[in-house]
């Protein structure tokens, strides 16, 4: 008689596997952290995503000083004001874009309401053969204390690539 | 997730098929040298991207890689008799040579030359470190021979093996360059296989269970690191190279040999797991020998007179359920190749990568489909792919510690690339 495992892994079974959705909507956040990931975020949002929404953090590359509040932090595509901690509450995954050789202290701001919240952080950066090692170091410094997966891709289209592998 | 069309773009290798033409692009292992042992020997049945055919080495040493079938009345050459320079067909006598020739046709007048219009498909095959590599793509486009680093060092150096696996080829090897599975699945067998055991690099891994991914293009493929936290703020990275479409090479540990992968289609539903281990400039000890013969590391032990693992599916892997509970073996499962290869066939022959859920530690998956994906539209204007070059097939994993804010890629540039003479970059 055939194993349980050579009767059930074959393409014949595979037919009764269910058909049903076996996943929510997650709530993915996308965030530019600096002017030339704004100009990509912005043409990735006109796209269709599954819930997906896009932010800016460009404006704000410092950390807020004492007294001031994250309210005003973030801004949405259409330039309107976010809480970012607001935002990050509501997250499944926070996916922070930077140009290589850019400045991407934003995300010390962004990553830490990110691990307060335990909430995933990705980070993409874009265009790492194309800036000097240097250059790359000062963007990786800022990001990898805060990123929990980083991606260094060449091309663009990655990042939808990757949004529409993670149901975003 | 892949949407359909691009999972079955993905997955579909045989004849006429754009990964098909992907694998046809570069040389193939396509059976063990041991296998044709010597002239004359017995010929072998290869199946190879969806294609019968029949490995045989003639009677004057020429290695031949032809169609498995007479082209008289298409019964399986595998029967047939190797003899004085050609393989004979037992049942009208028909012989080929070993470009697919037919030499004789005894029915027929030899004058009237009728067998010179007979030639069965064929494929160059050589040999080069313990391995015979077939090349099927166009005769014209041929690349030179394979620069893999195992496959050129003295053969006392290195050790290859190959298993059966009941699944696609992409399945296999997304299980090779998912990295975030080791510290679950893998982690009985750090401390305690011999091909493993006893180097800093396992503190660091036992000792930060969550390690951070990154994933970087490299010319053929991918690097994918994970970082863990060392001494004095620095990171241990231990870096996997992934060149398309289909070779993997873990990062080393310690003084243990050096180990990696190739997952060749047989036909979509099945692969062969090719599993290489060797040293730069040292023998594999006996004992290292023995062990990578017993199954040990990533190798198996086999059913007798088959590459069919031992632990398989017909014998539900072997599970040990005792062991699951006591923490022996993660999933039950015993050697660390039927710990993927179990989850890996449980799948299906190929899985529905529509319904799948992957997260963000998944990138190592979804850059290197996003990367072969890119490639098959680069094919279709003429370009080479990955792989094919040699630049591209020299290539080391390595296990470094670097400062906190150093690309790996920079950092260990020398470390990730063959340096003749010296052993990889190592913890």
């Amino acid at each position: 008689m055939q194993s349980e495992s050579a009767r059930m892994s074959s393409a014949a079974e595979a037919r009764y596997r269910i058909n049903a959705p076996n996943s929510k909507q997650r709530a993915v956040k996308v965030i530019a952290l600096d002017a030339p990931s704004e100009r990509i975020v912005k043409e990735l949002a006109q796209r269709p995503w599954n819930g997906a929404t896009f932010f800016t953090a460009s404006a704000f590359g410092t950390t807020p000083k004492a007294g001031e509040s994250f309210a005003g932090w973030l801004s949405d595509l259409a330039g309107r004001t976010k809480d970012l901690i607001d935002e990050v509450n509501s997250a499944d995954l926070v996916v922070m874009i930077a140009a290589a050789g850019e400045s991407a202290q934003a995300a010390s701001i962004i990553g830490e309401a990110c691990s307060v919240k335990r909430v995933m952080t990705t980070a993409l950066v874009l265009g790492g053969n194309t800036v000097s090692d240097e250059a790359l170091s000062k963007t990786l410094s800022h990001l990898r204390p805060w990123a929990l997966m980083l991606v260094i891709a060449s091309a663009e289209e990655y990042i939808a690539d990757m949004l529409t592998a993670l149901r975003a | 997730m892949l949407r359909k069309e691009q999972n079955d773009l993905l997955t579909q290798t045989g004849p006429g098929t754009p990964m098909g033409q992907m694998f046809r692009s570069s040389w193939q292992p396509a059976l063990l040298a041991s296998e044709l042992p010597e002239p004359g020997c017995p010929p072998v049945r290869v199946k190879l991207l969806s294609e019968r055919l029949l490995a045989w080495r003639d009677s004057n040493n020429k290695l031949a890689l032809t169609d498995e079938f007479c082209a008289h009345r298409g019964v399986s050459l595998w029967f047939g008799r190797n003899e004085h320079g050609g393989l004979r067909c037992p049942y009208h006598g028909w012989k080929y040579d070993h470009t697919g020739q037919c030499v004789e046709v005894p029915s027929e007048p030899s004058e009237s030359g009728y067998c010179q219009k007979i030639k069965l498909k064929s494929y160059p095959l050589i040999e080069r470190g313990g391995v015979l590599w077939t090349y099927m793509g166009p005769p014209e486009k041929q690349p030179p021979l394979p620069e893999w680093e195992f496959a050129t060092v003295p053969t006392e150096q290195s050790f290859m093996s190959k298993r059966l696996q009941e699944c696609n080829w992409l399945q296999a090897m997304e299980g090779g360059i998912d990295s975030s599975h080791v510290s679950f699945l893998h982690s009985g067998e750090l401390n305690s296989d011999p091909l493993f055991k006893g180097s800093k690099g396992n503190q660091y891994n036992m000792g930060d269970m969550k390690p951070v991914f990154e994933v970087v293009e490299s010319p053929g493929g991918l690097y994918i690191g994970a970082r863990r936290n060392a001494e004095n703020g620095n990171y241990y990275w231990r870096i996997t190279q992934y060149v398309l479409p289909a070779f993997t090479m873990i990062a080393p540990r310690a003084d243990h040999p050096v180990h990696g992968h190739f997952w060749v289609p047989i036909d979509d539903h099945n692969c062969w797991a090719w599993s290489f281990d060797y040293k730069v400039t040292r023998p594999l000890s006996a004992k290292e020998r023995k062990a990578m013969e017993d199954g040990q590391g990533i190798h198996v032990s086999y059913v007798p007179g088959t590459f069919i693992p031992a632990a398989n599916k017909t014998n539900d892997y072997l599970v040990d359920r005792q062991a699951q509970k006591e923490g022996r073996t993660f999933s039950g499962v015993f050697g660390i190749a039927m710990q993927d290869a179990s989850l890996q066939e449980s799948m299906g022959p190929i899985i529905d990568r529509t319904k799948e859920n992957l997260v963000s530690t998944d990138n190592g998956i979804i850059m290197a489909r996003h990367k072969l994906l890119r490639a098959l539209k680069a094919m279709e204007k003429g370009e080479t792919p990955p792989g094919v070059s040699a630049e591209h097939q020299k290539v080391r994993s390595a296990a470094v510690v670097l400062p906190p804010d150093k690309p790996f890629k920079d950092a260990a540039k020398d470390a990730l690339v063959v340096q003749n003479g010296r052993e990889h970059a190592t913890v």
